[in-house]
């Protein structure tokens, strides 16, 4: 009896730390969605309670006059694209590397995968004049390209282990009834797939709608700027303009489909996630 | 169907080849070149570049702010593992071993800062900072401390340790997931055999839990140690630019800084060869202290 008494006061103490955190995180995503409510005036006055009144004048004001519309576009464009580039360079090469014997496939897949553990700013200098010289520079198709491979170690990485729980006997059988291997790929080994397909494509495009880095290297002017630059430059001219209120609405543009992406998928991107960092 | 030995080969080709080619151009190159580079006084066009040979390694260990950028690279990262692995250990633990209906609450909200964008994190935390406006000091001030209200990224002193919270903030939900699936592994069996020797919760925990998710520690300990030293310059490009007074400037971002603003290409890319061989280095070093024999009971 004493013991439960003194687990049932563990329980609830326990608890204290797992809801300060819970406040810690939720507490500044939740106040930026007020904020991009409230006017500038609002939010020096009174920076952290409710607005007064709600508007959208901060989203209106950040889509037409921040450039917010083309950068949204830019962003899709180069999360898109970079995301089924991916899929179209991983899915045949993790497929070989996987199923079809061949000498020197143990190492090709230690080079793809070690390459996730090399600190890629060396490369981006070179990257940035090789972009330059292929007339990619400035470009979000560019862009696309280089992040589609430099997300090819995780995608192949993830891909490998999931076309090794396809059943041998498929591919066989499908063989056997004079299927080439090029539709047993697309018809077979694609569509059986689909479950990590679909976990690499969300990890991807998660990854490329947020990046930052890359961006501000590779693009350089504002009509071309990803989601994240844009609102970068929104947030180093606020300090002038104290246009804050706009800041918080481009945020929160940035990161709903986040939070939509999250709502669906996850299990799925927690699962991608822990598995691609054991890697090791 | 048999197929022909050119039919194998030429299918092979065809699943191989494009991705290698891409991934030669766009990964393989760029690195080596970086390399080559790093031997070059360069501001960027083609007449100007000069071969120096060992020129810039040696300006390298003559830069006074060189070993600074060190030293705050390798601050976050011991920040970040204790950081980190204290709190994302604890709750891992609390999520699992005591048996909280709604843990999976939990696990979802910790988890969500780790798929933020740096920018959305940086900027927001940046405002949590505002000396003004900021949640920090307008807490301080609520709770009597006015005196130790700031300007915490304009603070020579206080800026480079006002990035580890976010780093700490966005990071622990996946190792707090990467701790659980370890956790779930281990036999109940053990804590009970614990139990009955009598064994409280807190003797549990260092007998039995921790030598069994070792492996898990160390793939989290090394993740930490990589990501912080490939990447810390991100958050600090955002939050601080290396200011104030270079007293936040890592490796990464002194590298943007001479490459990209101030056009010596050459000298950039003798940085990312410091960094490649600094983290080289120091996970390999790490490997060898985190080895320890498996634990089977």
């Amino acid at each position: 009896m004493k013991k439960s008494v003194g687990q049932i006061l563990g329980r609830t103490g326990i608890r204290i730390p797992l809801i300060l955190w819970t406040l810690a995180v939720l507490y500044p995503i939740f106040w930026m969605f007020i904020g991009s409510f409230k006017s500038n005036a609002e939010i020096y006055k009174n920076p952290w309670g409710f607005p007064e009144v709600w508007n959208f004048q901060n989203f209106v004001d950040a889509w037409t006059n921040y450039n917010i519309d083309t950068s949204v576009f830019n962003s899709l464009i180069v999360t898109v694209v970079g995301a089924v580039l991916t899929l179209v360079l991983a899915i045949p090469t993790a497929y070989a590397i996987e199923r079809l014997n061949f000498r020197g496939s143990k190492f090709l897949f230690t080079l793809y995968v070690s390459a996730m553990m090399i600190p890629m700013v060396l490369g981006w200098i070179p990257l940035f004049f090789l972009l330059s010289d292929l007339g990619l520079l400035d470009n979000i198709y560019g862009l696309a390209i280089v992040y589609a491979v430099s997300q090819l170690p995780f995608s192949i990485f993830v891909l490998t282990s999931f076309i090794s729980t396809i059943p041998k006997s498929l591919e066989e059988s499908a063989a056997m009834d004079g299927m080439s291997p090029y539709r047993v790929l697309w018809k077979i080994i694609t569509p059986l797939s689909m479950s990590g397909i679909i976990t690499v494509t969300i990890m991807n495009a998660i990854q490329f709608w947020n990046e930052y880095f890359m961006a501000l290297i590779f693009l350089q002017t504002e009509d071309n700027y990803t989601l994240a630059l844009a609102i970068d430059f929104i947030s180093n001219e606020a300090q002038y303009t104290n246009a804050w209120g706009t800041l918080f609405a481009g945020l929160v543009i940035a990161i709903v489909p986040v939070i939509i992406l999250y709502a669906i998928f996850q299990q799925r991107i927690a699962k991608g996630m822990t598995e691609g960092a054991i890697k090791g | 169907m048999v197929q022909s030995k050119k039919q194998k080969y030429l299918f092979l080709a065809f699943c191989l080849l494009p991705t290698f080619i891409m991934f030669a151009i766009f990964t393989l190159y760029p690195l080596f070149s970086g390399l080559y580079y790093s031997f070059f006084d360069w501001s960027g066009s083609a007449e100007n570049k000069e071969f120096i040979g060992i020129d810039n390694y040696i300006h390298l260990l003559n830069d006074a702010i060189i070993p600074d950028t060190i030293i705050h690279d390798y601050f976050l990262v011991v920040t970040k593992v204790i950081g980190i692995m204290i709190l994302a250990m604890f709750f891992a633990v609390a999520l699992t071993q005591l048996k909280i209906k709604e843990a999976p609450f939990y696990r979802i909200i910790f988890f969500f800062p780790n798929i933020m964008s740096v920018v959305v994190i940086g900027i927001l935390w940046t405002f949590i900072y505002n000396p003004s406006m900021g949640f920090i000091n307008s807490g301080l001030e609520f709770l009597g401390l006015e005196s130790w209200a700031k300007p915490w990224l304009g603070d020579e002193t206080w800026a480079l340790p006002s990035l580890v919270l976010p780093s700490i903030w966005a990071g622990i939900g996946l190792f707090m997931l990467m701790l659980m699936g370890g956790i779930a592994n281990v036999s109940k069996s053990y804590y009970e055999a614990a139990e009955i020797d009598g064994a409280n919760e807190w003797q549990q925990f260092w007998k039995v839990t921790l030598p069994l998710v070792w492996p898990q520690i160390k793939i989290s300990v090394l993740y930490i140690v990589i990501t912080t030293l490939n990447g810390s310059f991100i958050i600090v490009q955002i939050m601080t630019g290396g200011g104030p007074n270079n007293a936040t400037h890592v490796m990464g971002s002194y590298l943007y800084q001479q490459a990209f603003k101030q056009y010596n290409f050459g000298y950039g890319a003798t940085i990312g060869v410091m960094i490649l061989i600094l983290s080289l280095i120091t996970v390999l070093i790490l490997q060898f202290f985190m080895r320890r024999d498996k634990v089977e009971y």
